[in-house]
């Protein structure tokens, strides 16, 4: 009896740490239905939060922000998939959706007003949807947006390879947009996620959150980008964050752009 | 002293300008881009494309533990605001700045507007916190109502409004105060620096809903 309790008690022990070691390795990633388990880590934020603003100096080496494991889609979400939320729930359908949620260009590209794609663009990211139709896609799955430091985290993957990493938005964001190619037409990054650089820009749950770090606007300096902001970055090398945060500081939950698209998180309870 | 520490910033903003303006055509195709700019002033909005704050079907839960919904505010003119009950400072400011508002207007017409205050804090201001906030400002009358949520309707609430937050590891919260009139249909009509201490432009804009 009492050795069959140990039995059970050492399965139990040793499916945790497997469940561990998956959940820290990247190779060896734990992938359930299109999302990926993003471990717990950290990242340095282009602008460092008040809380770990301590001293004076700016670069810091350490984590400045940790972030909790969570679930994301692998790959922005499709046509295809967005396709079949609005056939589920019509309210979402270019004609019938809510101007309070949306600007007119909703969906703009679709082919025609039932909304439906041309089958080659199906497994492309779906742009021109507003972040208020973004949030009621993921709820309809059950999962929500991932928030700025969720995203920032993946992007940065754990600190493999930044310098190419820059280099390759960096090149990406210097180039005119083309034509979208389907997602998942790179290789995944370290966490097993795909298509976080070099396809479309992607909304946050917190894409309404302050850039400027609380200081520099309690102290009465409003310019945000312009004057202490852009000082206090924690990594002055880092122009693409800046883009990005400033991209996001200059949305409003109705806009749509044609590189603008989405990908779902979830809690890992 | 002065110039050499200005010299920096304006070298990296003239960087920083340049690349949004030359390498940067996926933020310039973003639509509407030129609408961004929240103007700090009280401004009136014209908002052809915008409907009704009311299409939000969010539960919250009143001070008096009750369900809310926006549409409850339907009918009535609305003064809306944003706060956490342990802010110090522009909290209390903005709740003082809509209670001046609130009594500019004429005697007879007080009961004709509806005044609504969300918190930010979606895990500390409980109803009972609420309801001792309100009890501190001296807010009786049944034409107020301060409500709590959950974090997904407080973030649909305030990105409706055009408010920008963000919570700080403290647990508090770092937001614009901003003071926003709905129509009796639940469009905006006005919003304001909840800071602006002249309350002319909240009660005109008031006043004309009214009449």
């Amino acid at each position: 009896m009492k050795s069959n309790q140990l039995t059970f008690i050492s399965i139990l022990v040793l499916s945790n740490c497997l469940f561990l070691a998956a959940s820290v390795s990247a190779e060896d990633m734990v992938r359930v239905d299109d999302m990926v388990l993003v471990p717990k880590g950290g990242f340095t934020p282009f602008f460092l939060k008040k809380d770990d603003t301590n001293n004076s100096s700016v670069l810091a080496t350490s984590p400045a922000t940790s972030v909790d494991a969570f679930w994301l889609d692998a790959t922005p979400v499709t046509y295809r998939k967005f396709l079949a939320f609005v056939n589920k729930h019509p309210e979402w359908h270019q004609s019938n959706i809510k101007k309070i949620f949306t600007d007119s260009h909703y969906l703009e590209h679709w082919k025609n007003a039932q909304g439906s794609a041309d089958s080659a663009d199906l497994d492309k990211p779906v742009v021109n949807v507003s972040w208020f139709a973004a949030v009621a896609y993921c709820e309809a799955q059950d999962k929500r947006l991932p928030s700025t430091d969720e995203w920032e985290y993946t992007l940065t993957d754990n600190d493999r390879d930044t310098d190419n990493l820059q280099k390759q938005i960096m090149a990406w964001y210097s180039v005119p947009n083309k034509a979208l190619p389907v997602v998942g037409s790179k290789p995944a990054n370290g966490f097993g996620i795909l298509d976080m650089a070099g396809l479309i820009w992607e909304w946050t749950e917190d894409f309404n959150s302050y850039m400027a770090p609380p200081d520099s606007r309690n102290s009465g300096d409003k310019t945000l980008f312009c004057g202490s902001g852009s000082l206090n970055a924690s990594n002055l090398g880092d122009y693409a964050a800046f883009m990005r945060y400033s991209y996001r500081e200059s949305l409003r939950g109705n806009f749509t752009g044609k590189n603008l698209g989405f990908r779902c998180a979830k809690d890992t309870k | 002293m002065k110039n050499h520490v200005m010299k920096k910033p304006l070298k990296i903003n003239l960087l920083l300008s340049l690349l949004f303006t030359y390498t940067l055509p996926a933020i310039a195709e973003n639509h509407e881009h030129e609408h961004h700019h929240q103007n700090k002033q009280d401004s009136v909005i014209f908002a052809p494309s915008s409907d009704s704050v009311f299409n939000i079907t969010d539960q919250w839960v009143s001070a008096d533990v009750k369900p809310f919904q926006l549409s409850h505010l339907s009918g009535k003119p609305t003064v809306v605001a944003m706060v956490y009950t342990s802010c110090q400072y522009v909290c209390p400011l903005t709740v003082q700045n809509i209670k001046r508002i609130e009594r500019a207007l004429p005697a007879n017409q007080v009961d004709k507007v509806n005044f609504a205050i969300f918190s930010f804090d979606s895990e500390r201001d409980t109803p009972a916190k609420l309801a001792e906030f309100a009890k501190k400002h001296s807010i009786t009358s049944s034409s107020w109502v301060l409500a709590q949520g959950h974090a997904s309707a407080v973030r649909k609430l305030a990105v409706t409004l055009g408010i920008k937050y963000k919570k700080v590891k403290s647990g508090d919260y770092e937001h614009d105060a901003t003071i926003s009139i709905l129509d009796s249909h639940g469009i905006i009509k006005y919003q304001s620096d909840a800071m602006n201490k002249n309350i002319d432009g909240a009660t005109g804009a008031l006043k004309t809903l009214l009449h």
